[in-house]
């Protein structure tokens, strides 16, 4: 039970990262990136790659921080001149061509097998159980470090006038802000986050495969930064706990539901998860933690 | 030659699979402005009900069509009035975020009523038509002319049509069309159930050529994305014209990439297409 | 759509009662007494959504079965089922929660390479047994100490024949399509040393899966003039692929797996799509009645490899903690063998006949639907028959087992 415990809030921070990362795009940006699977895949080959070919596994995470960087830079290059929507779709579409090179490029990725083996930092010297400790204290610090970082530069001037961006991009270039160069920077820090989350969740597992970067965790980070609260730091985080713990209570209905065939009870779960997140938009549409800043007057509600 | 003439006409015929699906979404996008990831369900849930015509019901394939059409409009406006429109409010990306959360309710919904089992309609297949060294699929060219022909239809009942004219307010600009006494409301509804219902019959032609289970639509989401996006999202021409190009993009390219980087060759298409005309091919005003 | 009313409902209301009880899931006992459980983690959503669920069914047969002759050790077999979701991430976390919370002794049924892969650490770090059907090689390899068994044949037992099977069918052009999976390579280098052995030539494509049609791809296999094509996919990508081979008019011979072209395949299909083709799965010897007992007991007529498969696991861990009369995964992991495999055992083909056999000390030797199930050193089987079938009239019709 207790290692079921540290697992599952090991994966929060994990999920908290990506969080973090999304909100700072979204929330701070206010652009989609429908491609957080992609970024998160690119980290945890980039630092499973790295140490595989014998670089100390903190040289492996600062190789995911930088790659991530640049692919972000890449993609944001790639799409700048794109309205909200076309971007949604081309992120979606990025994220899937990261999963086709992972699954093809054998040479590079061991192709559809994946990378096993993954150095564990410190696992010999632990134990299997310390290490489980050892590795959640570790991703904790790093989600907390991550989050007092973001949390400042939301409050920063800088952060301000992202989130002037995000309201109006034309306003924000007319008052003097540097809207490329912002969004850039921004994309860039929020695929460097999500890419240092792949490569925390590569070392912990020590094992991935192009299997691992389907959308459908990026749909889980959408409902964790959606419930906490889109554009504050701390709701993010929060939301992610709620949302790894909410996946994971949902198993326990199935002892609850009697009379329904094992495919009908897993088509159940999947249907609470995107039942919550449509009643969380429904009920909750600033989330559990709403933004602090005051809002912009909102812009008609034409579409 | 023989080759690069026969990737073409494969190319169309691919595309021709994508056409209706596509036009469905376009549909949607252009009055009530947001790309909408249940589309996927909407394809799955047409080539059910079609299932369940077809082969429960003993119904001839173009009644099929006809029930997949009319269950998967009703479905989509329901689903619609329950769960995204109260959103609309909240800006596009969110209804958009939301409609995946939808997506994946209906396709459990799915397939909590009939399991993962494959299935597949009463109706038989023909080989190829065979012109020299070229050869052409009989309902591959049915699939088309009906692209052909849903497409003219939505044209001639956008142009023609008070309703088509009223959703073309709409899409133009919403308060305008409410002054003119154009309810909104109303319009969204029309339009939902003729776009998910086209997303419905384009899943049963897909699953003539392939299988039908939970996951048929959500197989080609991806393309269908990517043939709206080429022909410039919200333009019904635009979808057909983008699926056509992006079924030939990929055929042709299979001739030089590997058949592996398939959906990449229209992700690739797409950033080209985009790099030169930020919207698409038949793309309309700036937003 | 009052369905999804009705459904949103039930299911608030379900997520309303169950979160006050999530707190509480310590409820499993130690495996000392109580029910002894077993946990499955098959597909129940995703890509490998069309197995998963009849895997589970097999399994749960013979656990009710089993607890109606009484049990195991005069305990009940209590059945624990996860979906993996076709995705290595939501196996662990669904593997970890057996393994934590339920507690399980083993877990059976992993289909993806890729969740097996993942699940397998997790597994004999906690002393917890693994019977997979993933087909790639790398699993076996893996320093798994024993608790772990796969009951697919490896590719060099499979690919060898299918390369011999279209020799014998005088073809000598063969050529394989396979969407990308782990042992789409070690499937063809077999295929090809088969083929090549007998003087013939083989060529390959890997295709994307989720494609809705693959024209060109079928025109770049018939440029090769193949006499036979082997399909390695599964089966909604080979049913797109069969349907597509066929408008081209292609008439040689197609072997393709057992478990793509399986019944489900052949009845959503248009019969000419699919007749004449062979496929191939792995069997026990013949005479084997595993086999016929499996279709009696789920009711499902050709059950595929992969549930014929599931089907022996479940049999030989129960044996296996009969005999060893412990249910932890090491007593199972030390024991597997002693039933799956003893010299000059009685032979028992279901797990109800040889945990009788072991009560009265009888070395037994399983002999199941899948296969002779006799293990090496690292967990593969050491040898298997193959049963060659072919589509006659929209049914699978036994051609040979050898």
């Amino acid at each position: 039970m207790l290692s079921y415990i540290v697992f599952t809030l090991t994966l929060c921070a994990i999920y908290g990262l990506l969080a973090l990362s999304l909100n700072l795009i979204w929330g701070g940006a206010g652009l989609v990136n429908l491609g957080l699977a992609g970024f998160f895949a690119v980290g945890a080959y980039a630092s499973a790659l790295a140490t595989g070919a014998g670089a100390p596994v903190l040289l492996g995470w600062g190789a995911a921080l930088a790659v991530g960087a640049v692919v972000g830079l890449l993609v944001t290059f790639a799409t700048l001149r794109l309205r909200d929507d076309y971007l949604a779709i081309v992120t979606l579409g990025f994220a899937e061509v990261i999963r086709l090179v992972a699954l093809n490029e054998r040479w590079l990725t061991n192709g559809s097998d994946g990378i096993s083996g993954i150095k564990a930092p410190l696992k010999a010297e632990f134990g299997t159980q310390n290490f489980a400790l050892f590795y959640l204290g570790l991703v904790t610090l790093v989600l907390g470090l991550v989050w007092l970082l973001l949390r400042r530069l939301d409050l920063s001037p800088y952060g301000r006038a992202l989130k002037a961006i995000r309201e109006d991009q034309q306003l924000a270039a007319f008052a003097g802000k540097p809207v490329l160069r912002f969004k850039l920077q921004a994309f860039a820090l929020s695929a460097a986050i999500a890419a240092l989350a792949g490569a925390l969740y590569a070392h912990f597992q020590s094992y991935i495969s192009p299997d691992h970067f389907q959308p459908l965790i990026t749909i889980y980070i959408f409902l964790a930064v959606t419930a906490g609260g889109v554009g504050r730091p701390s709701g993010a985080v929060l939301g992610a706990y709620a949302v790894v713990i909410f996946l994971e209570a949902t198993r326990f209905m199935t002892e609850w539901v009697p009379g329904l065939q094992p495919v009908q009870l897993a088509a159940m779960r999947e249907m609470l998860i995107g039942l919550a997140l449509i009643l969380v938009l429904h009920l909750k549409p600033q989330g559990i933690l709403p933004e602090q800043i005051p809002k912009a007057p909102a812009p008609p509600a034409s579409a | 030659m023989t080759q690069l003439l026969q990737a073409l006409l494969n190319g169309v015929m691919t595309g021709a699979l994508i056409a209706v699906p596509a036009i469905g979404f376009s549909a949607i996008f252009a009055v009530l402005r947001y790309p909408n990831f249940a589309i996927a369900a909407y394809a799955t849930i047409g080539a059910f009900a079609a299932w369940w015509a077809n082969v429960v019901l003993g119904l001839p394939i173009v009644a099929a069509l006809a029930v997949a059409f009319a269950v998967t409009g009703v479905v989509g406006v329901a689903a619609e009035e329950t769960a995204l429109k109260r959103l609309r409010g909240n800006g596009a990306l969110i209804v958009a975020i939301a409609s995946i959360a939808l997506n994946l309710v209906l396709e459990n919904i799915v397939r909590f009523l009939f399991g993962n089992e494959m299935r597949g309609y009463d109706l038989p297949i023909a080989r190829d038509l065979r012109f020299g060294d070229l050869r052409v699929g009989p309902q591959q060219l049915q699939s088309l002319l009906l692209s052909v022909v849903i497409m003219a239809a939505m044209f001639l009942f956008l142009r023609y049509t008070r309703f088509g004219k009223a959703m073309r307010a709409v899409a133009d600009n919403p308060d305008l069309a409410r002054l003119k006494g154009i309810d909104p409301a109303k319009i969204a509804i029309v339009t939902l159930f003729l776009g998910a219902g086209l997303t419905g019959v384009g899943g049963v032609l897909i699953g003539l050529d392939t299988s039908i289970d939970p996951l048929t639509g959500y197989r080609v989401l991806l393309s269908v994305f990517a043939a709206a996006v080429l022909g410039g999202l919200g333009s019904i021409p635009g979808a057909v014209a983008g699926a056509l190009m992006l079924g030939i993009a990929e055929e042709l390219a299979l001739l030089a990439v590997p058949a592996t980087y398939r959906t990449a060759v229209g992700f690739v298409a797409i950033l080209l297409m985009l790099t030169f005309r930020p919207r698409g091919l038949l793309g309309e005003r700036a937003a | 759509m009052t369905q999804l009313t009705i459904d949103r409902r039930r299911l608030l209301a379900g997520t309303a009662a169950f979160a006050g009880i999530a707190g509480l899931p310590g409820l499993a006992l130690a495996q000392q007494s109580g029910p002894i459980r077993i946990g499955t983690l098959t597909p129940l959503t995703g890509s490998g959504g069309p197995y998963g669920p009849v895997m589970v069914k097999a399994v749960k047969a013979v656990v009710d079965e089993v607890n109606a002759a009484g049990g195991v050790l005069g305990r009940k077999i209590e059945l624990i089922s996860e979906d993996d979701q076709t995705n290595p991430e939501a196996g662990v976390r669904a593997a970890r929660k057996m393994i934590d919370v339920d507690k399980v002794s083993a877990i059976l049924g992993t289909w993806a390479s890729s969740v097996t892969t993942a699940v397998a650490p997790l597994c004999w770090e906690s002393k917890t047994f693994l019977a997979t059907v993933s087909g790639a090689d790398a699993i076996t390899q893996l320093p798994h100490q024993g608790y772990l068994i796969r009951t697919q044949p490896n590719t060099t037992l499979q690919g060898k024949k299918f390369g011999e099977f279209c020799i014998a069918e005088k073809a000598k052009r063969v050529f394989f399509v396979s969407p990308q999976t782990p042992f789409v390579k070690s499937q063809f280098d077999n295929i090809t040393a088969a083929v090549k052995a007998a003087g013939g030539e083989t060529g390959s494509l890997v295709y994307d899966d989720k494609k809705p049609s693959y024209r060109t791809e079928v025109d770049e296999a018939l440029r090769f003039k193949p006499d036979a094509i082997v399909f390695g996919g599964y089966t909604p990508d080979t049913a797109v692929m069969l349907k597509d081979v066929y408008r081209a008019g292609f008439s040689g011979l197609k072997v393709a797996f057992g478990y793509s072209v399986n019944q489900k395949l052949i009845e959503s299909v248009p019969a000419e799509v699919v007749d004449k083709t062979y496929t191939i799965s792995p069997s026990p010897a013949e005479g084997s009645k595993a086999y016929e007992r499996l279709v009696k007991l789920i009711g499902v007529a050709s059950p595929d490899p992969y549930t014929t498969q599931i089907y022996d696991q479940i049999n030989l861990v129960l044996m296996a903690i009969a005999f060893a009369g412990d249910a932890s995964g090491t007593a199972i992991k030390d024991a597997v063998r002693k039933v799956s495999q003893a010299q000059g055992g009685t032979k028992v083909d279901n797990a109800v006949d040889g945990l009788k056999a072991i009560a009265a000390k009888q070395p037994v030797d399983y002999d199941g639907a899948s296969g002779p199930c006799d293990f090496d050193a690292i967990g593969d089987i050491i040898d298997s028959k193959f049963r060659y079938e072919q589509v006659q009239g929209g049914k699978l019709t036994l051609v040979k087992i050898a």
